[in-house]
């Protein structure tokens, strides 16, 4: 708390607080925050990393991810291979390279729809509650009922030879249901719609306690609309949950779509996806046996899926100003 | 002060708060009488204070006037208009003109806005300003509250209790209101803080004419900064005067009771007083007392209070009690 005498300093200075200086302050408080936690930056330099690396595989991966050499199948590694051929002579390290892109495009896209459909039903049901309340808590209930990766499965199952069917009739569209776009698209389907109950019963939560809260009640008798008392008052109190959650349902995406692609339903070969790569090594009666090539994979899952726990670990920290030291 | 025409004038408020039970399917088995049935005026420029124990609806009472609970029965009627057939926009459009300073002062400030967030955002809401000219105005009205300017970057946390209170103030004259319903400001703070909220409070009104219905329990407060003075009992007012009459002349016994229980700083007189000690607990509200409400506890009690309700009215000079020995 400042002195009297500060207090009087600042007085006598000329008052001028620009709306882009309160930004600015918010903006560097959140970054220094950020930064103070060791374990999130890691987190974020993997994840970045990983963009990086998915953003300029064409450049970084010596050979493409499809190109086959029979003449040089089942390799160990080498240093024109590092990680060895599979049986039609890919270079893993390549696969593993343009596999970065498919998982962070999956699982970002995945969380960020499941988590704005959440976010959205959770602060309808429990802002409004009555029968708006019923009819979402009821649907996620349903959906809740399932096992999360077996209705996934379920989902990409019955949804993707359909809609590749449907889609194939039309000319223009054909040649990127060919190119597997149609995969990405019914995998991250599958994992929102397996995402969105909990979050919505999350945020759900959280509402149903913040609404009763004395400030919600002050922003009432200001006159501040339902609607935006919902986003300017509870969403953002309601929010480190949410991150927490996003950051974790992150992680739990990227492990999900190598599941489905380790069961062979989501990302389908040649299209690189870790999970396919860990089921190819599986599968093929490799002899002598090329532990790199489970261990790569998998490392890779575990690595991302951690950076994005941590990542939101540190974000929780930075937004919430109640434990921020002066 | 002036003592101007009615500004607020209430007529039987009830607020009744439904008691249910089972799961699926809510029977109603009763309701919590907070306030029952109870009849004021506020006149323009003036300070009428409320006062009565915890739990006598001295708080439900302000917050439905300011229909942030609806009514159950009864009128509110604001310069004219009746607030309890006002909905949505209509009451939204009117919030401008009355407004409420809370008692909590932790609770009541959004944790994640800063302190110009806070007191911009009823001129946002309003219409009142936007951008530059908004940051102007938040700079001005933390300066009538007696707050830095420089403040307005900061998140609530970073304040103390009276500072805090400042800013809920600051944000409720931002809309230039008439009225204000002050919901025990002062309770949570330190005594050495009420006292410079009670002036500042005292100032503003006196600077922009504004309109007090200032609810509390210390007696000592509420007869410095009121004009007239209500006093509540279990969801009645029991007895309504002008601040010295009430003082000096109490006619409901519940109303003696209260002020006897004021001790005054003299230890010669302090050691003589006559305190009048009641008997028993406030009865609970969901099930009160029949005829009078304060018979179960009254020093003073005769038959006809345990049968017949008294009424409130005018003992003479604007003195209401509802008190069967004084009418």
């Amino acid at each position: 708390m400042p002195t009297p005498e500060q207090l009087a300093i600042d007085r006598r200075a000329p008052l001028r607080v620009s709306v882009w200086q309160v930004r600015w302050r918010r903006f560097t408080d959140f970054t220094r925050r950020y930064a103070r936690n060791r374990m999130a930056v890691i987190g974020l330099l993997i994840v970045l990393t990983w963009v990086v690396v998915g953003l300029f595989a064409p450049w970084i991966a010596p050979y493409g991810y499809d190109k086959t050499n029979y003449n040089a199948a089942n390799q160990p590694p080498s240093f024109a291979h590092p990680l060895g051929t599979d049986a039609l002579g890919r270079d893993q390290f390549s696969r593993m390279i343009w596999a970065a892109r498919t998982a962070l495009i999956v699982a970002p896209t995945a969380t960020v729809v499941g988590v704005v459909l959440g976010v959205f039903f959770g602060l309808l049901a429990g802002y409004f509650g009555g029968w708006i309340d019923e009819i979402v808590m009821r649907l996620s209930d349903v959906l809740f009922a399932f096992p999360g990766l077996l209705f996934a499965l379920l989902l990409a199952a019955t949804l993707q030879p359909r809609l590749a069917a449907w889609l194939s009739q039309f000319e223009r569209i054909k040649p990127w249901v060919r190119a597997g776009y149609v995969e990405f698209f019914v995998v991250v389907i599958a994992l929102s719609l397996v995402g969105w109950p909990g979050l919505a019963r999350l945020v759900r939560g959280q509402v149903l306690s913040l609404r009763e809260q004395q400030f919600v009640e002050a922003a009432r008798a200001l006159g501040v609309s339902p609607w935006r008392i919902m986003w300017q008052h509870i969403f953002p109190n309601a929010l480190p949950p949410v991150i927490v959650a996003l950051s974790m349902s992150m992680g739990s995406a990227v492990v999900a779509e190598a599941s489905l692609s380790f069961l062979g339903i989501g990302i389908t070969p040649p299209t690189p996806s870790w999970g396919a790569m860990i089921y190819n090594e599986f599968a093929s009666w490799r002899s002598p046996s090329a532990p790199w090539l489970l261990w790569a994979p998998g490392l890779a899952v575990a690595a991302l899926t951690f950076a994005f726990n941590f990542i939101g670990d540190g974000l929780n920290e930075a937004l919430n100003p109640q434990d921020r030291l002066t | 002060m002036s003592q101007g025409d009615v500004l607020l004038d209430v007529q039987g408020l009830k607020m009744y708060f439904p008691i249910t039970e089972g799961i699926l399917i809510q029977h109603h088995i009763g309701d919590v009488k907070a306030v029952d049935d109870i009849s004021f005026t506020v006149r323009r420029g003036e300070t009428l204070g409320l006062v009565g124990e915890s739990g006598c609806g001295k708080s439900t009472t302000g917050r439905a006037v300011l229909q942030l609970y609806r009514p159950t029965a009864g009128h509110v009627y604001f310069d004219g208009v009746d607030l309890t057939t006002l909905k949505g926009e209509e009451l939204r459009r009117m919030r401008r003109r009355m407004q409420m300073i809370f008692q909590d002062p932790y609770a009541s400030l959004n944790p994640r806005m800063t302190v110009g967030d806070i007191v911009g955002e009823p001129l946002e809401v309003h219409g009142i300003a936007k951008g530059k000219e908004k940051l102007d105005r938040v700079a001005e009205l933390l300066e009538v509250v007696g707050l830095n300017p420089y403040f307005v970057t900061r998140y609530p946390h970073e304040f103390s209790g009276g500072q805090r209170q400042r800013i809920g103030i600051a944000r409720a004259l931002a809309v230039n209101p008439e009225f204000i319903v002050c919901d025990e400001p002062i309770s949570a703070l330190d005594v050495s803080i009420q006292a410079q909220v009670i002036n500042l409070l005292e100032d503003l009104q006196a600077q922009f004419g504004l309109t007090y219905l200032f609810i509390a329990h210390d007696l000592s407060v509420v007869r410095h900064i009121s004009d007239r003075v209500a006093v509540m009992y279990l969801g009645k007012i029991v007895e309504l005067a002008d601040r010295n009459e009430l003082y000096e002349n109490p006619l409901h016994p519940y109303t003696q009771a209260l002020l006897s229980a004021v001790p005054i700083p003299d230890p010669e007189i302090e050691a003589q007083r006559q305190r009048i000690i009641l008997k028993g607990d406030v009865p609970s509200p969901v099930n009160p007392p029949s005829g009078c409400r304060f018979h179960t506890r009254c020093p003073v009690v005769i038959d006809v209070c345990k049968e017949v309700e008294p009424e409130f009215k005018d003992a003479g000079g604007g003195h209401y009690v509802a008190c069967h020995l004084v009418h």
